[in-house]
């Protein structure tokens, strides 16, 4: 549990919320009512892979509630406007299973281009923190390589880095071990600690359930997504 | 495999399900209605680009940095190609004129023709060919890859609008980069044009009269023309391909139908700007 914060603020809400997770007759709708206050981590478990992008867009307001409301920051996505959605978005950091990187780009591109684009820091400063988390991660130092050209655990680790990268409100993490557990382990949760103890609030999803029952993880919550419902499970 | 009478039956009753009750009349109604829906989002789209790209905030440094790398990609990587073409249309047009111009003792016509022929037509219309070969081509695939691959979600989940980010400094960088190779393109024609009709004897004049002579060709229509016609055509040109590329939805068979459609379209808006505008001015 986290010290130090006096009175958490909440950092995601989903009150009533019904999320319908696909089209036509296949779509299924799911019940969620989660309130993530900073320093939580909560570890959510998936029973189908598709759930969890459909669940972190809905976290970043990418992806509609059919019924009820998501506040991020207190702010209900659905009320605001593109330009300020999207500098919302800027604050929440994510490891994505699907679609990281822009080929084009190098990875050190792509790890500093949400900053670059939603904040003025100098172009050093970035960098420097940057180099400070791919070392904390475990890497020499900032991979400047294409993603094509990059081993997939120097990938994972990168990911990891970008979404940690700017101290974001929020971070959402869809299979951060994919390809590195267990190794990336201590570091990640160092990170998390980390990003906790400032206020940060964190989402873990993964499908594994090895990931999901790590007594490594010191999770707030644990919950199980099944086709039906997000439910809270206790230890 | 051969097939049965009743698979056949079978595949026109899903056909005529599909056509539904109107048939034909119906589908070309269909069509026509598509059509107009597709026109009027495109102008919507090409509005939008004009208002985000007149707006100092949509400049921030990485889509500055996106619209530099453009520019890089299509307009300076392309300029050899433009000089090699422009030579050889030089060589093939230009002296071709003054040649013939001046067998028949005509060569007062030397301007008016270039003029009329390569700086308002010719050379527009050549630029505009090559830049959707070469840069259209490549934007429609390279979105659709994105779309495809996820990474236009991954933009949009990291706060970074994909139309001001992917868009809009596209369409700016090739209308900029089609104005500035169209008037690299009439330079290195004319001049590679000069050249050879001077090495070949078949000029009697010198390069000051020749520049000279065509510059007092030209009026305020030809100087509007220019830039209006490689702007217009350029930004159509980029946002049938942004627009085509970002449309596809589902799988690398997609991408490769909508390519021969980005570049149909790329080629049929560019003819259709280039003769309203020649009737226009």
């Amino acid at each position: 549990m986290i010290t130090g914060i006096a009175e958490r603020r909440s950092i995601l809400r989903f009150e009533k919320v019904k999320l319908v997770t696909g089209q036509g007759e296949g779509g299924e709708t799911i019940d969620f009512e989660m309130n993530l206050l900073g320093g939580d981590l909560a570890l959510i478990n998936l029973e189908r892979p598709r759930f969890g992008s459909i669940l972190a867009d809905a976290c970043c307001g990418l992806h509609q509630a059919a019924e009820g409301t998501i506040f991020f920051l207190g702010k209900d996505w659905s009320a605001l406007p593109s330009n300020t959605a999207n500098a919302l978005r800027g604050r929440i950091g994510r490891v994505f299973i699907f679609g990281n990187w822009i080929n084009r780009l190098t990875l050190l591109e792509n790890i500093l281009l949400p900053q670059l684009h939603h904040t003025r820091r100098k172009f050093a400063d970035l960098r420097g923190e940057a180099v400070r988390l791919a070392e904390h991660f475990g890497l020499p130092g900032l991979p400047t390589g294409l993603p094509d050209d990059a081993m997939q655990t120097d990938l994972q680790r990168a990911a990891c880095i970008r979404a940690f990268f700017g101290q974001p409100s929020l971070i959402l993490l869809e299979e951060p071990t994919f390809g590195v557990y267990p190794e990336i382990l201590p570091q990640l949760i160092n990170a998390i600690r980390n990003a906790r103890d400032r206020g940060c609030g964190v989402i873990w999803l993964t499908i594994e359930d090895q990931v999901w029952n790590d007594p490594m993880l010191p999770a707030t919550y644990r919950y199980r997504l099944t086709a039906r419902k997000l439910m809270e499970v206790v230890r | 495999m051969s097939e049965s009478p009743e698979m056949f039956i079978d595949r026109d009753s899903q056909a005529a399900a599909k056509a539904g009750p109107g048939g034909f009349p119906a589908n070309l109604g269909q069509w026509a209605i598509n059509q107009v829906r597709g026109m009027i989002a495109f102008t919507g789209i090409a509005a939008a680009v004009i208002w985000q790209g007149l707006r100092p905030l949509t400049w921030r440094r990485t889509v500055r940095a996106e619209f530099f790398e453009q520019c890089h990609q299509m307009g300076l990587r392309a300029l050899p190609f433009i000089l090699i073409t422009g030579s050889l249309v030089g060589l093939g047009m230009v002296y071709q004129a003054i040649y013939w111009l001046g067998v028949f003792g005509q060569t007062e016509f030397t301007g008016p023709i270039l003029v009329l022929v390569l700086v308002r037509e010719v050379a527009p219309l050549f630029v505009a060919l090559t830049v959707i070969g070469r840069s259209g081509s490549v934007i429609l695939v390279e979105l659709g890859n994105m779309q495809i691959g996820g990474q236009v979600r991954m933009l949009d989940a990291l706060g970074i609008d994909p139309f001001l980010f992917l868009i809009v400094p596209r369409v700016v960088a090739v209308s900029v980069c089609m104005f500035s190779l169209t008037i690299v393109f009439i330079a290195v024609a004319l001049g590679s044009g000069f050249m050879a009709g001077n090495a070949l004897g078949s000029m009697d004049f010198t390069l000051y009269d020749f520049a000279f002579g065509i510059l007092a060709e030209m009026g305020p229509a030809e100087f509007a023309t220019i830039p209006l016609k490689t702007f217009s055509i350029g930004f159509v040109v980029a946002l049938i391909s942004c627009t085509t590329g970002l449309s596809v939805s589902g799988s690398r068979s997609d991408l490769l139908a909508a390519l021969p459609r980005g570049v149909t379209k790329s080629v049929l808006a560019t003819l259709l700007i280039s003769s309203v505008l020649t009737l226009l001015l």
